[in-house]
C-alpha cells in the first residue's frame, strides 16, 4: 500500500522543483535575471566543478565538517553526561538544573563579541559556540527521556532482581532513547546554523568562509554553492539521524516501516 | 518443566502503617507449601500490601514474614504485563532469568517457557505485535522461567476481556498443576478466586475476616451448583465487609 502510494507521488514530487529549477536558468541564460542579483544554475555548477578540481571545495568542506563533528562530540558528550547525570540522581538535579535551565535562555549567538575577546578567530571559538549549541537540546531531552522512562518498568526490572547497572543498560537506557535522539536532531540543526554563523564572522577556512570570500569579488555563484551545501549537510545529517531511529527504534510500531 | 516443591510460608502477627495510617493489623497466617491462595478484598483493604510484604517489597511495620525458600524464588506478576517494548519476547522472558539470561542456556530456557504458556513461535516478535492476552502470557513466561517456588500474582486478569480471562484462568491452573510451586493471588473477582483456589481468603480493613477452605473437584466448571453456592457465600460476606467498612 505504502510502497504503491511512494511510487505514484515521487514523480509527482520532483515536478515542481525541476520546473522551478527551469525558469531559473531560463531567466538567467535570457538575461532577465543579472548574475549580481542570482546567479544562473548552471554557473553554480560550473564553479562547484571548477573549485572541486582546484581543491578549494574538499578542503573546506573537510575543516567545516570536522568543526562541526568536533563540536558535536564536545557540546553532544557533555550534554548526554550531564543530562544522564540530573537524570539519575536527585541530588545532582537540584543541584545543576536550575542553573542549566537558566543559562539555556541566553541565546548562544549573542555570545560571539566575548567569544572573539576571548578566544579571537582560532578554532576554539568556533568549537566553542558549537558546543555551547548542541549542549542544551542534548541535555534537555537526555534529562527529560530519563524522567519519563514509565516507572512501572523501573519497579518490574527492580522486583525481578535487576542490578542498577543492568536496570540502566535494559530499561533506562533504551526507554530514553527516543527522546535523546530528538535531542540529536535538534542539536544537529543547531549545529549547521552556528557554523553558519561563526564561520561567516570569523574564520579563515571553511565554506562559511568561503562564500564571505567570494562575496568581496561579487562571486555571487560560489556564494549559492556555499548555501546549497550547507543546505545539503543539512538534509545528510538529517538522514543520519533518521537512519539511527530506524535502527534502535525498530521495536516502536512509530518506527517501523 | 521440572516439578519444584512450593515454599511454605508462615506470617505472625505482621502489621503494616503508612505513616500513621494502619493498613495491616496483625495478620497471622500459615500457608502450606505448593497450595494455591486467593486473596480477596474491596479495592484499599490492604490486599496488595499484604502481597508486597510476603514478597520483601515492603518492609512491615511489625510481626515476621518466615519462608522456607529465599526471595530469589519468589516472582511477581503484575496487574500489566510490564514487558520491556525494546526487547523481544524471548529477551522478555529471559529478563526473569536475571544474569543466566544472557547466554545460549537463557535463550533455550526462554524459549521452553513460552512453549509451556503456548507461545511458540513469538520468540522473535516484539511485544508491540502481541494482544493483551498474549502479553499477560509472556509476563507469566517470564516469571516461570526461573522456577520460582512462590508466585504471587496481583490482579493479574484484570485488564483482559471476559474469554482471555477464563483462558488465562485454565492456563495459570494447569502450569501451577505442573510446576507444583506456590501461588498467591491477589483478586476481586469472587468467580476466579473459587475456580482456582484452594483456599481464599477475605480481608477487611487488614484484617483477615474468611479463612474459607475450596474443595471442590478440579478442573471446576462455572456452573455447577455447588460452585455457584460458594461463590454467592463468599460475595455476600464480601459485601457485607465493603458496606461496613463504608459506614465506618
Amino acid at each position: 500500500m505504502s510502497d504503491k502510494r511512494n511510487s505514484e507521488t515521487l514523480p509527482l514530487a520532483w515536478i515542481m522543483p525541476g520546473a522551478l529549477l527551469l525558469l531559473w536558468q531560463a531567466s538567467s541564460s535570457l538575461g532577465w535575471l543579472s548574475a549580481n542579483i542570482l546567479p544562473a544554475p548552471l554557473s553554480v555548477l560550473a564553479s562547484a566543478w571548477t573549485l572541486t578540481l582546484d581543491g578549494t571545495l574538499p578542503h573546506n568542506l573537510g575543516v567545516s565538517a570536522a568543526r562541526a563533528v568536533a563540536g558535536l562530540l564536545i557540546g553532544g558528550g557533555i550534554g548526554f553526561g550531564l543530562g544522564l547525570l540530573t537524570g539519575l540522581s536527585r541530588i545532582s538535579e537540584r543541584l545543576l538544573d536550575p542553573t542549566l535551565q537558566m543559562v539555556r535562555n541566553v541565546p548562544h549567538l549573542a555570545l560571539i563579541p566575548m567569544v572573539i575577546i576571548w578566544f579571537g578567530i582560532e578554532e576554539e571559538a568556533r568549537l566553542f559556540l558549537v558546543a555551547l549549541g548542541v549542549f542544551f537540546p542534548i541535555y534537555l531531552n537526555t534529562l527529560h527521556g530519563i524522567r519519563n522512562v514509565d516507572p512501572q518498568l523501573i519497579e518490574m526490572g527492580r522486583v525481578y532482581g535487576m542490578s542498577p547497572r543492568r536496570l540502566f543498560r535494559r530499561v533506562i537506557l533504551p526507554g530514553a532513547l527516543p527522546s535523546i535522539l530528538v535531542g540529536l536532531r535538534y542539536a544537529l540543526g543547531i549545529m549547521w546554523l552556528t557554523l553558519i554563523v561563526a564561520e561567516t564572522i570569523a574564520a579563515k577556512s571553511g565554506i562559511g568562509h568561503m562564500a564571505m570570500n567570494a562575496r568581496e569579488f561579487m562571486r555571487t555563484d560560489i556564494v549559492v554553492l556555499s548555501i546549497l551545501i550547507y543546505a545539503l549537510l543539512g538534509k545528510l545529517a538529517d538522514s543520519a539521524t533518521k537512519a539511527l531511529e530506524r535502527r534502535f527504534l525498530r521495536w516502536n510500531p512509530a518506527y517501523r516501516r | 518443566m521440572s516439578k519444584n516443591n512450593g515454599a511454605a510460608l508462615t506470617l505472625s502477627q505482621v502489621t503494616k502503617r503508612f505513616g500513621d495510617t494502619p493498613v495491616l493489623h496483625g495478620i497471622d497466617l500459615s500457608i502450606a507449601p505448593g497450595s494455591f491462595v486467593a486473596i480477596i478484598g474491596k479495592s484499599g483493604c490492604g490486599k496488595s500490601t499484604l502481597l508486597r510484604v510476603i514478597l520483601g517489597l515492603e518492609p512491615a511495620s511489625g510481626g515476621s514474614v518466615a519462608s522456607d525458600s529465599d526471595a530469589a524464588h519468589a516472582r511477581l506478576i503484575f496487574q500489566e504485563p510490564r514487558l520491556l517494548p525494546w526487547a523481544s519476547v524471548a529477551a522478555n522472558v529471559a529478563v526473569g532469568l536475571g544474569e543466566r539470561g544472557d547466554g545460549p542456556d537463557g535463550a533455550a530456557a526462554a524459549r521452553q517457557a513460552l512453549a509451556d504458556v503456548g507461545l511458540t513461535g513469538k520468540a522473535d516478535d516484539w511485544p508491540s505485535t502481541l494482544s493483551g492476552g498474549q502479553r499477560q502470557r509472556v509476563a507469566l513466561a517470564r516469571a516461570l522461567v526461573s522456577n520460582p517456588t512462590l508466585l504471587a500474582l496481583d490482579e493479574p486478569l484484570g485488564a483482559l476481556d471476559a474469554l482471555t480471562r477464563i483462558e488465562m484462568q485454565s492456563l495459570l491452573e494447569n502450569v501451577w498443576q505442573a510446576q507444583g510451586f506456590t501461588a498467591l493471588l491477589v483478586t476481586h473477582d469472587v468467580g476466579e478466586a473459587v475456580a482456582l483456589a484452594d483456599r481464599v481468603l477475605l480481608i477487611d480493613a487488614g484484617r483477615v475476616t474468611l479463612d474459607q477452605p475450596i474443595y471442590l473437584p478440579r478442573p471446576r466448571r462455572r456452573g455447577d451448583p455447588a460452585f455457584a453456592a460458594l461463590e454467592g457465600a463468599i460475595l455476600e460476606r464480601l459485601l457485607d465487609a465493603s458496606v461496613s467498612a463504608g459506614s465506618r
